[in-house]
């Protein structure tokens, strides 16, 4: 099998599977809750509807270098990627594993090397909760908030999105909890959907079919601006996967920095661009971009991103 | 019965010691009166103690946001809670557990803002920041309540209300309402008839909306019969949560402990066979990972 | 309502199995479906799960499946399927590459 060639692959069309194993060194992905464990969701059959044995997310464990890296891929053509008991289980089981393999570093050694200390990786590729099984879908939502809380001060939590789905809904604000978010220009991110804005507030506010328009408010090149996106990559598994080890090269502490909520300071942080937005009130995003100092900004999504990386100015940070 | 939806104001003078509550003031901040108006946040007593409140006024319009009314929690709004949460973190962080003060939170929103400008700047990090702040001031002491009184919907539930310790409702007979989407929109995603829907609920409450059904799921620790038993029954809960924390306990209250509390009632019986299932897979392995 | 549960049971050969105890391809996508193959000595037979959304074509999954292990000459084999809508075209696509995938073909 030829995995040079597998690493080269679009990390946009690439399945759930292919983006865990590939993320971490090669041989060392070992999935959690495999299909053959055939755990499949109770409820969709009550309500007529397919069913998968992975309940649309990849869970496991591989290495990079020495640091075990525990993985949540979600794959969104089962069901948009929606998160129902069984998938959303599955991503806090990755929670409490992750954390308690760094406690059991800790004790054994009483201090976690850098090293090794355990990392989480999320490849996001979903719309939020599954309708039918939502309840429990929302439940979820909440354990993994309070798991990423969890992780704060002992191991890193990256977001990875780049795939067909994007990530919305309550996927959302975890991906905007968790330490790192490295995107493709591809890569969506936001909490109500443009087909659900439209349909809340009306197709003068949002138009949904504008795909252009979906990008620039949602996109990856446009969360890079923000600075909610920290890196911004190609399309290809290799490219998501150097920036993973290029990140987890970095002290924890380093790492920290790259968040954009989680604490007092970097809440204010944020109400100062609440102010920014109130005093602005932008029709489009190009008027942001703007105003950050791109003064052709219709040419931003244009460009080559090597171009897009070197010439872009983005939202300057107060917090460092 | 009196119903209590958009009544989040009345409800604190109904919960906290007569004429305690100092509006605005949190900690050493005091917010502008003008700002995130359909947050309501301030400092009250219970019982003489101290308390945090953190509740939402559907009647207030934000000038700025036109997308946040109605109970809607918009990006000040949820910035504002978070700073609260702070303030209050940082106003005991000397102080033991058991002096730590509590968190009200009153819960009726129908979700977070839905626009074009709150996409733009972030709204996601908004309502993610607000929850962790929640679930910070829950693991460093605090006992955090929510109280339902009328709408819990959504990711206007989980924004404000499911990082709580506890979580109480008063029952569907006031009106109060919690659910991710009502039967029929569910209906007509999944092109199942609302009467079949209706009958499928009965057995699964899994996507079924109302309060009975999110207790079965442990989403709710427990029903209050009427609001006149709101103020006595939060402070018995603040005190179990403390007598908690006190000795250590804090996996017993929260999120995760509604999880296993879902398991109990019966509600939710898989997400239990998922984690010791991964646990023993792991467990076969480990030593491949952790050196 | 539920999911329908179909079950058959073919010739194939005996020993043509994959090489790991079982391998697994594809999404349950719309208009797609999963494969997990388990590697079973019971002389040659191969049984086929179907689980799927869709009900009164138990005839076609027979003639595709029937075809398929005719064709592919495996054997000592259970095959799992999830289904979710798919073509009798796709369904023998499918098919085909799990059991390439599953005996280290290209994993296009």
């Amino acid at each position: 099998m030829n995995t040079d060639g597998l690493m080269e692959m679009s990390f946009y069309s690439a399945t759930a599977r292919r983006r865990a194993s590939q993320l971490v060194d090669p041989g060392t992905f070992s999935e959690l809750l495999a299909p053959n464990d055939r755990l499949v969701s109770p409820h969709l059959p009550e309500l007529g509807e397919a069913v998968s044995f992975d309940d649309g997310v990849v869970t496991g464990v591989g290495r990079i270098g020495a640091r075990p890296v525990f993985l949540i891929s979600q794959e969104g053509r089962f069901i948009g990627g929606a998160v129902g008991e069984i998938h959303g289980a599955k991503m806090v089981g990755i929670f409490r594993l992750a954390l308690q393999a760094y406690e059991t570093i800790l004790d054994r050694e009483g201090r976690v090397p850098e090293e090794r200390r355990p990392a989480i990786l999320i490849s996001f590729d979903t719309g939020g909760v599954r309708l039918h099984e939502a309840n429990a879908g929302l439940l979820a939502h909440a354990e993994i908030m309070d798991m990423i809380q969890e992780t704060k001060g002992k191991i890193p939590v990256i977001s990875l999105i780049g795939s067909k789905v994007g990530c919305f809904g309550g996927m959302g604000f975890v991906a905007a909890a968790t330490d790192v978010i490295v995107m493709s220009s591809l890569g969506r991110l936001g909490l109500t959907g443009p087909e659900v804005i439209e349909q809340e507030i009306g197709k003068e506010e949002f138009d949904a079919s504008d795909k252009s328009l979906i990008s620039r408010t949602t996109g990856g090149r446009h969360r890079y601006i923000m600075q909610d996106c920290n890196v911004l990559v190609d399309d290809t598994i290799r490219a998501f996967r150097r920036a993973v080890e290029e990140i987890l090269a970095l002290p924890y502490e380093e790492i920290c920095h790259y968040r954009r909520i989680g604490t007092y300071p970097l809440v204010q942080e944020q109400m100062a661009l609440v102010q920014q937005a109130a005093e602005l009130m932008p029709g489009d995003s190009m008027d942001v971009w703007r105003c950050y100092g791109n003064d052709e900004p219709e040419l931003l999504p244009e460009w080559e991103l090597s171009e897009f990386l070197c010439a872009v100015r983005r939202r300057p940070k107060e917090v460092p | 019965m009196e119903q209590m939806i958009g009544r989040g104001r009345e409800a604190i003078t109904m919960i906290v010691d007569p004429d305690s509550f100092q509006e605005n003031q949190v900690g050493g901040v005091s917010f502008p009166a003008d700002y995130g108006p359909g947050a309501v946040v301030g400092t009250a007593a219970l019982e003489q103690q101290p308390i945090t409140i953190l509740a939402i006024d559907a009647q207030a319009v934000n000038p700025r946001f036109p997308v946040v009314y109605f109970g809607i929690i918009g990006m000040e709004e949820a910035y504002k809670m978070a700073c609260a949460v702070y303030e209050t973190i940082q106003a005991d962080r000397q102080k033991p557990v058991s002096e730590k003060r509590p968190l009200l939170l009153i819960v009726d929103t129908p979700g977070n803002a839905p626009g074009k400008v709150e996409e733009i700047y972030g709204m996601n990090k908004a309502t993610g920041a607000y929850q962790l702040a929640l679930a910070e001031a829950r693991k460093c002491g605090h006992a955090v309540i929510a109280m339902v009184i009328g709408r819990a919907i959504s990711g206007g539930f989980l924004c404000h209300g499911l990082q709580a310790d506890h979580i109480l409702a008063l029952p569907k007979a006031y009106g109060t309402m919690i659910h991710v989407m009502p039967l029929t929109s569910i209906s007509r995603i999944t092109k199942i008839d609302v009467e079949q829907l209706e009958v499928l609920s009965q057995e699964n409450p899994v996507f079924a909306a109302g309060v009975d059904f999110f207790y079965q799921l442990g989403g709710v620790e427990e029903i209050v019969p009427d609001p006149g038993r709101m103020r006595e029954r939060i402070t018995a809960h603040i005190a179990e949560v403390k007598a908690l924390k006190s000795e250590g306990s804090f996996d017993r209250s929260g999120p995760w402990s509604r999880g296993e509390l879902g398991a109990v009632r019966g509600g939710r019986r898989t997400r239990k066979a998922v984690l010791a299932q991964m646990e023993s897979e792991f467990s076969a392995i480990a030593d491949k990972y952790i050196k | 309502m539920a999911l329908n549960h179909l079950e058959f049971s073919y010739d194939g050969v005996a020993g043509a199995s994959i090489p790991a105890d079982w391998s697994h391809s594809g999404v349950v996508g719309s208009g797609d479906m999963e494969v997990l193959l388990t590697r079973k000595a019971q002389g040659g037979k191969v049984v086929v799960k179907v689980c799927t959304p869709v009900c009164g074509f138990d005839q076609v999954w027979d003639k595709v499946l029937a075809h398929f292990v005719a064709e592919s000459g495996c054997g000592d084999l259970v095959i799992e399927i999830n289904d979710n809508n798919a073509t009798p075209f796709i369904v023998s696509l499918r098919l085909q590459q799990a059991l390439s995938e599953a005996r280290g073909g290209d994993l296009q």
